[in-house]
């Protein structure tokens, strides 16, 4: 009696994931709801449960092999189980709560298993029911409204892709929905997208044909890398950009980090500029709202945040992934100082939470600690700016017809151009590097 | 005693069934169907298709009757209807029917269980029959066990002298007199061809026009004047109130409107509507949510409270039609396989075979104004204005076609007239697609047919018809190949 164990929906638009690594291997007994693989999607790393308990008879896939949804993953050899028998990996409903996509497992990882909806409940009392189809344990998107003006075979392909036809607007004759009009949105179904609007935006595929006989690798766009590629390439082309530089003496900043290195490592941690970075701006876009804030394309309304999260670039093996401090303005240098450190791990590691990822107000990009003077970010859309700090040089300057050698740091603030003015940009930075220079101003700007 | 196991098990072998079934075992499902009766179900065999055989057979004696002499035909003498041979032409046609159903599904592999389910838990079924009873399980079930005819208190059915449409359907004589309670389209379809083979018909209906709130208006009108012609007395606002036997025949008391008054006849036949058999095969006991109405409760994918049982056609909700159940069964035969589906059809097509026929597609005008559609185009095409139907003497009727007015997008077809249910499959097309009057006005439509009247109904709502005197084109109305949003 053998089991096929299927990739199941492992996110909101994620149709195929690359295998990463196996947790188990042949001949291993596995139990049910026991992780048995890690699978790399464009959005996160997962790893997979069984949902039955068996013995892995075979291995169905490599690693480092594109899955798709409902690919079989592996065959297990199960007592009990009727011949031939499909399953997917989704936890059972006695284990459910042991599985919300949030819990960690027990080394410590995280799963982001798909939680089964209401409906896997709602069997009566006294019959226990088997759970195996994927439908009854993922969202059911709804069925398209009367209004939707779609053929049904578009219809049928918007359910198969997980768009939901509701949410479109058509760009068809008299608001027709047309099949590239589901294909667009499931390429750009993208965490940031907020509006079917900006995520319905024709990016054109242009062919590379490289000279004959030239030495050339081709490797598959995919991933991280195909989704850094979509959401950078449709932020420039949603966002008017502009970018405003300036030096700031950052000498007591310095100054202060300094002092207090021994508070640091008493609480068990490091703490580096970027927390002060942090809280110096939510100091400034508390003055300049513009800054927190989103354009909403589909509505035409400016959307004011009243929360700030922080998003900080990092730099990780598989790409750029930007994790988020949420409700920033409500912590301490040292509990962001040991957020970041964590996040920033497990970002190396590519084990971070879809959700920890999503969120960002508004960001900031450190690629000074690698190097340059100055760089021109990119707005993580929907977003409207990005502030680049960058490395802490000594300089010589001339003050009060005297050489006076200071720490100089530089800034950048890149700001959407729809929203907000240059003028603007340049007072904001004025706030902004009043409390970098002077970090006591922070005090008063104590809440 | 060991059961026997499957992964699909479908109960009742009906239009949603059978379909249902041979979807599952196409898409690799071990699969089994279980059938109390004759396969094909109610559709097949007491319902759908020995009506339209009983009806197409006294549709063409009414037109030796009636057309033939018009045309040149000298007919000498009455022609004679042999009721018995008629029946048994009627059967015939089941049975070929029946038994291709039973063909299909042994050619798909889908093992035929004979007898009477009942669920005996969630996963295991009882089946009894002449041979005894048995136990099968299933890993998921599809409930598709039809309705039945609904009767009223104090004329139980007895299909001899009070009927429902399954005794009807095997009168092996004529009725001298039919009193039919209920003009709903069951009703309808048997007065009409009772009538037309020589039966005295009453029909009694409780609303205040017969067909009332299934179909456009305009469509019963053009019907209620052709049952006047052919014979047939429609009493509205009528309610039966008691029956009872005498040595003349059945006596009915019928309320009209206040005033009582006695019916007498040889024949009864009720046509209430249907209800749905979700109180049998111990549904209700297993847990299944079952609503007021009788309904099985399911959501977009036919998936009831219990995960593994799914349940389709009649039993789960209205329209009652065959169509529907059809396309049920292959929808969750799928889901079953994990592909990813839910019910989404923009329309159910609805067709009445009474004569003329009537079928209608999308909306009514009353239910886009519901939609909130304020601003519609509504026009119709006539029939008697067709070449097609001139030439087979079919001329009563119409295509009416409702489009919005600012994007032309069909909302509904109502055509009644000759062969309007195979007319009504282009619209049903038309509004899947989320057509425009201009894609039917500009589709070239094949010449002399019926089937032009949809493109000059098409036209005739955009203002200018070819083959109708309509109004001088307006500016508006000068282009339409695409100037509209």
């Amino acid at each position: 009696m053998s089991i096929e164990v299927k990739l199941p929906e492992i996110g909101e638009g994620v149709t195929e994931g690359e295998l990463v690594r196996w947790l188990v291997k042949v001949g291993d007994l596995v139990k049910a709801d026991q992780s048995i693989v890690e699978v790399m999607t464009d959005k996160a790393t997962v790893e997979v449960p069984t949902p039955t308990a068996g013995t892995v008879k075979a291995l169905k896939a490599k690693e480092g092999d594109v899955i798709k949804v409902e690919q079989v993953l592996v065959e297990l050899e199960a007592a009990g189980a009727p011949a031939g028998a499909s399953v997917h990996p989704t936890p059972s409903s006695a284990k459910s709560n042991a599985h919300t996509p949030t819990a960690p497992t027990a080394n410590g990882r995280t799963t982001a298993t798909v939680a089964p909806p209401p409906s896997a409940n709602l069997a009566s009392a006294g019959l226990s029911s088997v759970n195996t189809t994927r439908q009854e344990t993922k969202t059911l998107l709804p069925p398209a409204d009367l209004h939707v003006l779609a053929t049904p075979a578009t219809r049928r392909l918007a359910r198969e892709m997980n768009v939901d036809i509701n949410q479109l607007k058509g760009s068809g004759l008299a608001g027709r929905v047309t099949r590239e009009d589901i294909l667009q949105n499931q390429t750009h179904a993208a965490p940031t997208t907020t509006s079917a609007t900006t995520s319905s935006i024709n990016i054109p595929r242009q062919a590379y044909q490289g000279p004959v006989g030239a030495v050339e690798e081709r490797i598959p766009l995919r991933g991280i890398r195909k989704k850094i590629a979509e959401n950078l390439q449709m932020a420039k082309q949603i966002i008017p950009h502009f970018t405003l530089m300036d030096e700031a003496n950052v000498s007591q900043l310095v100054q202060l980090r300094e002092s207090l290195k021994g508070l640091a490592e008493k609480e068990g941690t490091k703490i580096t500029y970027l927390p002060f970075v942090m809280k110096a701006l939510i100091a400034s876009i508390r003055h300049f709202p513009q800054f927190n804030a989103s354009i909403d394309d589909a509505s035409q309304e400016i959307v004011y945040k009243k929360y700030f999260n922080i998003g900080f670039a990092a730099d990780t093996p598989n790409g750029l992934v930007v994790p988020v401090i949420k409700n920033a303005d409500q912590k301490t240098i040292v509990e962001i100082s040991k957020e970041i450190i964590d996040l920033s791990k497990r970002a190396r590691e590519g084990k971070l939470k879809p959700e920890e990822m999503k969120g960002a107000t508004i960001t900031i990009t450190n690629i000074g600690s690698v190097g340059g003077t100055y760089a021109t970010p990119i707005i993580n859309h929907p977003e409207v700016a990005i502030l680049g700090m960058y490395k802490i040089q000594d300089k010589v300057i001339l003050e009060n017809d005297d050489f006076k050698v200071i720490k100089a740091m530089n800034f950048t603030i890149t700001a959407d151009h729809r929203l907000i003015d240059g003028a603007v940009a340049a007072n904001f930075l004025k706030v902004f590097f009043q409390r970098i220079e002077q970090p006591g101003v922070l005090m008063a700007d104590m809440i | 005693m060991s059961s026997q196991n499957f992964e699909v098990i479908v109960v009742g072998s009906g239009p949603g069934g059978y379909v249902a079934a041979i979807r599952a075992a196409q898409l690799g499902f071990k699969t089994a169907i279980i059938e109390r009766e004759a396969l094909g179900g109610v559709c097949l065999n007491v319902g759908c298709i020995p009506s339209k055989a009983m009806i197409s057979a006294s549709h063409f004696l009414h037109r030796a009757q009636h057309d033939a002499p018009e045309m040149g035909f000298e007919i000498s003498g009455p022609i004679k209807v042999n009721m018995k041979k008629l029946l048994s032409w009627k059967d015939s046609v089941v049975a070929k029917m029946s038994g291709g159903v039973g063909q299909l599904l042994k050619g798909n592999n889908v093992t035929i269980i004979k007898g009477e389910a009942r669920f005996k838990t969630d996963k295991e079924i009882t089946v009894t029959s002449k041979e005894g009873t048995k136990t099968f399980s299933a890993q998921k079930f599809i409930l598709a066990t039809g309705s039945r005819p609904v009767e009223i208190p104090g004329f139980t059915f007895d299909e001899k002298n009070i009927l429902s449409s399954t005794g009807a359907l095997a009168l092996d004589a004529v009725p001298k007199k039919l009193v039919v309670i209920g003009g709903g389209y069951i009703g309808l379809e048997i007065s009409s061809y009772l009538a037309k083979l020589g039966a005295e018909v009453t029909v009694v209906e409780f609303n205040s026009s017969l067909l009332a709130g299934v179909v456009d208006a305009e469509c019963s009108q053009v019907v209620s004047r052709r049952l006047k012609k052919n014979g047939i007395t429609v009493l509205l606002n009528a309610k039966a109130t008691q029956q009872k036997r005498t040595s003349n025949g059945i006596e009915v008391t019928i309320d009209v409107e206040g005033k009582v008054q006695t019916l007498t006849c040889d024949k009864l036949l009720v046509t209430v509507g249907r209800r749905p058999n979700s109180d049998q095969a111990n549904l209700k006991e297993i847990g299944l949510n079952i609503d007021e109405r009788g309904f099985i409760k399911t959501n977009s994918q036919r998936q009831t409270n219990i995960p593994h049982i799914y349940a389709i056609g009649d039993l789960v909700g209205q329209p009652m039609l065959a169509h529907k159940a059809s396309h049920e069964g292959v929808m969750v035969a799928e889901i079953l396989k994990g592909m990813n589906r839910v019910f989404d059809a923009k329309t159910i097509p609805a067709v009445v075979f009474t004569d003329p026929e009537i079928a209608s597609a999308g909306m009514t005008e009353e239910e886009a104004q519901a939609k909130g559609h304020k601003n519609l185009l509504i026009s119709k095409f006539p029939f008697g204005a067709n070449g097609r139907a001139v030439s087979m003497m079919e001329t009563e009727g119409f295509v009416k076609i409702i489009a919005t007015a600012d994007t032309h997008i069909v909302l509904g077809v109502h055509i009644v007239g000759p062969e309007a249910s195979n007319l009504i499959s282009e619209a049903a097309l038309a509004i899947e697609m989320a057509a425009r009057l201009e894609d039917l006005a500009l589709t070239i439509h094949p010449h002399p047919t019926l089937g032009e009247t949809m493109m000059e109904a098409a036209e005739a709502t955009l203002g200018h018809a070819i083959h109708i005197i309509q109004k001088p084109l307006t500016k508006n109305t000068k282009s339409t190949g695409g100037v509209h949003p």
